[in-house]
């Protein structure tokens, strides 16, 4: 008799949030040690199930092995790691993960799109405002967690609720001639890429799409994208009453003032 | 191999690390970081149902997300940068006045 595959990962998420919620910033250090070893555990364990249950053998699994443990370790880390600056590092480890896994699934454009947008861009801009606003040493709330037990039981029910119906993946695989389908993908029966000579290119296959069927959505991504560069500079500029004059400009003790143009 | 399972399976599991994150931590950055961490479960959710549906709908859909993203990483930090102006802090139990 076989367990079922469920029972077997809420064991494994049982033992994993166990030491995500050793591994949480508190107080006394001391358990850091035990949550590590928990933590990678059920890591461990996770991949073993999913190597043994689900996957099996395949071209890329080693691959997915490799980068799935990179990516959740790292996500392990931004959450639990009390400075500001490292969950921001180990957020772009994430992310390369994340793209790494994208480049799997044949999603290349998105997987480059990602890394110079959230590792490029994004994670810059988190990086700025850590060093604008952060106070010297580590401040009081980065080292104790707010209601650790609570936060990480709702993780767990919700990994429960999702690995509850974890017995009927993989779900069976649509029929191309299905209403929902878009430009296809160029996959071969036994679930390989074709031959570069086949292929017409992910770049190009999903531009197609963007510009075709989806370009009243890409339209409305620029206007949304418009509104919030306006609502950003809104936000953060400073309010100066007009019918006062112009605030005098902070200078340093080097240098002299400049008068703006 | 059909490898979609193993990829819902961490893209869920980087959606819940993401929300432990955003309800046990204090520093509003962290809390932030938090939340892209979730998108990027959700990103590889969209990305690899859609290869199991073998079209490119996941693909255009997650493009689509990586915009939203960068929209509310700025609305966010500006969003930061104004509540830090206020109380000089980043802690989030600061701003606990309409709690219950």
């Amino acid at each position: 008799m076989t367990v079922s595959t469920s029972y077997l990962l809420y064991l494994v998420f049982a033992v994993g949030g166990v030491g995500v919620y050793l591994l949480l910033p508190r107080a006394q250090r001391s358990a850091r040690a035990a949550g590590t070893l928990l933590a990678l555990a059920a890591l461990a364990a996770l991949l073993v199930v999913l190597a043994v249950r689900m996957l099996g053998p395949g071209p890329t699994a080693g691959y997915f092995y490799v980068f799935a443990t990179v990516a959740l370790a790292a996500a392990v880390r931004v959450v639990t790691h009390p400075r500001p600056v490292h969950c921001a590092l180990y957020f772009v480890l994430v992310v390369v993960a994340v793209a790494a896994l994208l480049v799997l699934q044949r999603a290349e454009f998105l997987a480059i799109a990602l890394i110079i947008i959230y590792a490029g861009a994004i994670l810059v801009t988190y990086v700025f405002v850590i060093m604008l606003a952060q106070q010297r040493g580590d401040a009081v709330y980065d080292t104790r967690a707010r209601e650790p037990l609570l936060g990480v039981l709702a993780g767990f029910v919700l990994m429960a609720a999702m690995a509850g119906q974890v017995d009927r993946l993989p779900l069976p695989r649509p029929s191309a001639a299905s209403p929902f389908t878009g430009a296809v993908l160029s996959i071969s029966p036994q679930g390989l890429p074709a031959g570069p000579a086949q292929l017409p290119g992910n770049t190009l296959t999903v531009g197609q799409l963007v510009m075709t069927k989806y370009v009243v959505v890409l339209e409305m991504t620029g206007v949304l994208l418009l509104v919030a560069i306006i609502g950003a500079v809104a936000l953060s500029g400073k309010r100066v009453p007009v019918d006062q004059p112009p605030p005098t400009w902070v200078v340093g003790k080097i240098g002299k003032e400049v008068k703006p143009f | 191999m059909d490898g979609t399972t193993g990829y819902v399976i961490v893209g869920a599991l980087l959606f819940a690390l993401g929300l432990v994150g955003f309800v046990t931590r204090r520093n509003l950055i962290v809390m932030f970081l938090c939340t892209e961490v979730m998108f990027q479960g959700v990103l590889l959710n969209v990305v690899a149902l859609g290869g199991m549906h073998a079209n490119l709908e996941g693909q255009a859909f997650g493009l689509f997300l990586l915009a939203i993203a960068a929209v509310e990483a700025g609305l966010a930090l500006g969003l930061l940068m104004l509540l830090y102006r206020a109380k000089a802090t980043l802690d989030a139990e600061v701003w606990s006045a309409m709690r219950g």
